[in-house]
């Protein structure tokens, strides 16, 4: 999609494929749970599925539960070890490779063509979600990225006047500084703390310096000790004196606080943080821009860490495949829930399908008013530069080699070397060993 | 020689007072503050004033019918999953877990510790001791593999599981502590009311139990107070939002986008009271009866 | 001779009781505990159902793990420090609530309640106070020109373990009160009186005629509370999930962490075989001193 176009949001989308004839099912009972991440999106999803039981599957019901980002494996651990998945989860790229190359998800290339395998926003691809030796086992549910979100009245007042969209790793530093030396704020605030957001910052760093954890050419052999890993995790070292001094034990919610309170000046952030601006502080809002990453200055990469979330139904165990299928489709080619789904969030989900995209109700949220370019940013643009660890099994690199997701390993390393003043290489050569114990682990299954 | 006692007396009275009201209102401090918190309006959240300047019961009010935890404009479609709306489901799962647990921990520790300290056979004088080992094993260790013996029970999600888990933890204590109360009453009561035609199950009704009534009310505190706490067995085994306990449910204000400390903290004194009313009327009992034997927290 | 009732023998009788206690132990303590501890000598990764033994390789892992000796350090110093300052503050508070002054009754309400309080409650509303932009202790502290900047009670590793400590020793020192007062209540009142008369001070008295007379009850306290903090999940769990880093970890967090995050249910298993250890070696103390106190 052209930049133009989509501010237009012309009217004129792909038409919505005709309502798919949903084949009755076998009149199956019960409560179907259905996992997803916190967040208003995934309960608009479900209300969806029990709209198609209502009608197809009288006493069948999907219920919502929201597992918190921390609960994601306990909950996978405990629940598929002792035989009862849920029927449907909502989840991430990462997870759902893992997932997938252990057998453990029932494959949905016939849903494929039934919710229109040409209606994917431009830029994106259907394995993105979740492929596996050529079988589609994710259907997408909407994509999500952090940018670069700043705050433009206190880049003006620290003198900063090049624009984010022109910086590199030496701008966005010089600017953090700026932003703490000449305003009372913080001038970068990410999460360093020993959890899965630190990993997303810390890799999708890594990526655009040109490094990789894995080798997709030999054998998917450790390759994480490397120069760009060191110059990441030098480049994280000289960025924290500008961060809020808790930014070591932060997750997820502190990084939005920071922002939406006003004590930071830039953040790397999903589209939530704006909604929570909005409420806190309006000021604040007004002045929150997102921008694409600040490019390597060697690589010219400018990568976020895009989630890719998307609907996986586990296939042991589990009695309700072929009603979930059917209601996936219904939520998928549901013109007006697939509104709804975008809608719930703005602009942190982020629509999967164009004419989703350029339906104009879409842009009924206030946000498009004042934050048109943002949205598209979101929207749009990040796709061009998206990555994640799931990238790194696109090119090849099995995910039992070591999906490393969820350990928060590289976090780990990113704190010895912040907490207890380890030298980066030190650090990195810590963090190649972790991920080299657990691709040793699991060598037996890698092919 | 006598006013200079009454005045010593007087002056040690008052030390006594003062060091008491200082520690009192030190340890008290924390549950004032998430008191005056939670009527706090949320303009006045980042202020420290002890007394808050204005009063509101939106966060009791949010806590029943439920506040949104995201941005909602534009007449966006508004689902039907905001965690606050559960509260009060959480709060009676809550309630009918602890009372189950305190039933079943109470009831099985007795006849239990009656069977020990009243029949003679080999082993009897150990299984206290055992049991009591058996309690100071970590919850840690067997929570995993409980919930896999769980599932094949087809609990798993469901209030009795909790009850299940929770049981195992209380009753090696409850049974030391009901062991080591009826030993102490005497044994001769009984044998006099056996002889004077009364069944065995009149005498344990009519004679034992209400003698032993401290060491039912230690047990009963003790076995709400676990039940009522917990929280690593209900986040292992427990999912659907409807079915949580207060402990882990309120746990789910810390996620979405923000942390909404108004809400919190009324939670926190909702989930505090009913302890509150318990102690008030069990107190006197407290330090009877844990004086008996030693409690784990 | 109810026997003569119900047909049974009171040996049968005994065990008929018994039995409930027997199967609900059997079944949902020990059972698990003794999966626990055979999981310990095996691999299983939680997606598939192959367990294959590993012998001793799991505790080779966790011995050569640097994180999991750091968190049996930090293990010991929170144990430690926790049980240090509940008994100093749980004995000092007894003596307190033993004065015969008015109202004392609530005193000891409000001085024994936090021991009721759950840990959640507790957990979240340290994490409100000790919020180092918005909350009030830190707040507190500058208005009282204690400190200049901001304390990062829960993301600085010093801080954040003394935030755990100071949870614990909040939550758990009513315990060694409770204890400690119900003994004092049974010291005989002659005693002290007999070493008024005799014109010894306070202090003296203490030492001499009351702390011998808690000796027996403290040593039990204590044995019991430690074996208890070493255990302890939830506390440090709920507050700092072991951070910043690993610097709150105990064992107990290691163990959750090991399965969860890197599922790794062998580990997991192998750690609590090793607080077992622990637990033990408690246990054994436990019983000799309790031999010791009745012979």
């Amino acid at each position: 999609m052209k930049r133009r176009d989509f501010l237009k949001t012309t009217a004129t989308g792909a038409a919505v494929l005709g309502a798919p004839r949903l084949a009755r099912a076998q009149g199956k009972t019960g409560t179907a749970r259905v996992w997803g991440e916190p967040g208003p999106y995934g309960g608009v999803g479900v209300d969806a599925m029990n709209e198609w039981a209502q009608k197809n599957a009288p006493g069948l019901k999907f219920a919502i539960e929201t597992l918190s980002w921390t609960d994601v494996y306990p909950k996978l651990m405990t629940d598929l070890a002792a035989g009862r998945p849920a029927a449907c989860i909502s989840v991430e790229s990462p997870i759902a490779f893992q997932l997938m190359a252990e057998g453990l998800l029932e494959p949905v290339d016939d849903l494929v063509d039934r919710i229109g395998r040409t209606r994917l926003i431009s830029g994106a691809k259907w394995e993105y979600w979740g492929a596996w030796k050529g079988k589609q086992y994710v259907i997408p549910a909407h994509h999500q990225s952090h940018l670069l979100v700043v705050r433009t009245d206190l880049l003006r007042d620290a003198g900063v006047t090049k624009s984010p969209a022109e910086w590199n790793w030496n701008d966005l530093l010089a600017a953090a500084k700026a932003i703490k030396a000449k305003t009372r704020q913080f001038g970068l605030c990410i999460a360093l703390g020993r959890t899965i957001a630190t990993d997303y910052y810390v890799i999708s760093l890594l990526h655009s310096a040109g490094g990789r954890m894995f080798d997709a050419a030999n054998k998917s052999q450790v390759v994480f000790d490397s120069p760009a890993a060191v110059e990441t995790f030098e480049f994280i070292a000289e960025l924290v004196p500008t961060m809020p001094p808790g930014a070591v034990g932060y997750t997820f919610l502190d990084v939005v606080d920071s922002m939406a309170k006003g004590q930071s000046g830039m953040v790397f952030y999903w589209g939530r943080v704006f909604g929570r601006a909005a409420e806190v502080d309006p000021n604040v809002f007004k002045t929150m821009e997102a921008y694409q990453h600040a490019a390597h200055p060697k690589t010219g990469k400018r990568l976020n860490w895009n989630d890719f979330q998307g609907w996986a139904i586990p296939k042991d165990n589990n009695p309700y495949v072929a009603e979930v299928k059917q209601a996936l489709v219904h939520l998928m080619t549901s013109r007006d829930w697939q509104i709804r789904y975008a809608q719930s969030l703005v602009p942190n989900v982020s629509p999967v399908f164009q004419d989703v995209a350029q339906d104009p109700r879409l842009t009924q949220h206030p946000f498009f008013q004042t934050k048109r370019r943002t949205i598209f940013e979101y929207y749009v643009e990040a796709l061009k530069h998206a990555s994640n660890s799931g990238n790194e099994l696109l090119q090849g690199i099995s995910p039992l080699a070591g999906i490393v997701h969820g350990r928060a390993i590289i976090a780990q390393g990113i704190q010895q070397v912040v907490i207890d003043k380890k030298s980066p290489a030190e650090a990195v050569k810590w963090v190649h060993a972790q991920l080299e114990a657990v691709r040793r682990e699991h060598i037996r299954l890698v092919v | 020689m006598a006013i200079r006692r009454t005045t010593r007396k007087r002056l040690r009275a008052g030390l006594v007072y003062a060091t008491l009201v200082a520690v009192t209102a030190l340890t008290c401090f924390p549950l004032a503050w998430a008191a005056l918190t939670s009527i706090r309006p949320n303009e006045e959240m980042l202020k420290t004033g002890l007394i808050p300047e204005h009063v509101t019961a939106a966060h009791y009010r949010a806590l029943l019918a439920g506040r949104s935890m995201y941005f909602e404009a534009g007449g966006a479609y508004r689902p039907s999953t905001a965690p606050a709306q559960h509260f009060l489901a959480w709060f009676a799962n809550s309630v009918v877990v602890s009372v189950a647990t305190t039933v079943l921990s109470v009831g099985v520790s007795t006849l239990a510790a009656y069977s020990l300290t009243r029949f003679r056979f080999p082993g009897q004088s150990l299984v206290p001791y055992v049991s009591l080992l058996g309690y100071m094993v970590p919850s840690i260790i067997y929570v995993f593999p409980l919930f896999l013996l769980i599932v094949p029970l087809g609990l798993a999600d469901r209030l009795p599981s909790l009850v299940l888990g929770y049981v195992s933890i209380t009753l090696p204590f409850c049974m030391w502590l009901m062991w080591a109360f009826l030993k102490s009453v005497p044994i001769e009561v009984e044998e006099a009311g056996l002889i004077d035609g009364a069944s065995r199950f009149q005498v344990f009704r009519l004679i034992v139990l209400p003698l032993a009534l401290p060491g039912i009310i230690a047990t009963s505190i003790f076995s709400f107070i676990v039940a009522w706490n917990d929280y690593l067995i209900a986040r292992i085994f427990i999912n659907t939002i409807t079915q949580l306990p207060l402990t882990v449910g309120v746990m789910h204000f810390f996620e979405g986008v923000h942390v909404d400390w108004g809400l919190m903290m009324a939670a926190a004194v909702l989930m505090t009271l009913p302890l509150a009313v318990l102690f008030m009327f069990v107190q006197r009992h407290l330090i009877v009866g844990f004086g008996a034997g030693a409690v784990k927290g | 001779m109810i026997g003569r009732h119900a047909g049974l023998s009171d040996r049968q009788l005994g065990v008929l009781f018994l039995l409930p206690f027997v199967a609900v132990a059997c079944a949902f303590i020990i059972y698990p505990a003794a999966e626990s501890v055979r999981l310990a000598f095996y691999s299983k990764l939680p997606f598939r159902p192959a367990l294959t033994f590993a012998g001793l390789d799991n505790f080779r892992y966790i011995f050569e793990d640097p994180v999991f000796w750091a968190a049996a350090r930090q293990a010991v110093l929170w144990t430690a420090a926790s049980i240090v300052l509940q008994t100093l503050f749980g004995v000092a508070i007894a003596l307190l609530l033993n004065e015969a002054v008015r109202g004392i009754n609530v005193f000891r309400g409000l001085l024994l309640f936090p021991y009721m309080v759950p840990t959640v409650v507790i957990a979240l509303i340290w994490r409100w106070m000790f919020n180092p932009e918005m909350g009030v202790v830190n707040a507190s502290l500058k208005g009282a020109g204690l400190i200049q900047r901001d304390i990062y009670w829960l993301s600085d590793p010093a801080w954040a373990m003394a935030s755990t400590i100071m949870l614990n020793v909040w939550k758990f020192t009513p315990f060694v009160v409770i204890c400690v007062l119900a003994r004092l209540q049974a010291i005989p009142l002659e005693l002290a009186e007999a070493a008024q008369v005799d014109g010894a001070g306070a202090w003296p008295r203490f030492l001499h005629i009351t702390l011998p007379q808690l000796k027996a009850v403290l040593v039990v306290v204590i044995v019991f509370r430690t074996v208890w903090t070493f255990n302890k999940f939830e506390e440090i769990y709920l507050l700092t999930r072991g951070g910043p880093g690993t610097s709150t970890f105990n064992l107990a967090v290691y163990a959750f962490e090991q399965a969860t995050a890197n599922l790794k249910l062998g580990a997991a298993a192998a750690t609590g075989v090793v607080m077992l250890a622990f637990l033990f070696a408690g246990s054994v103390l436990y019983l000799r001193l309790l031999r010791q106190e009745e012979a």
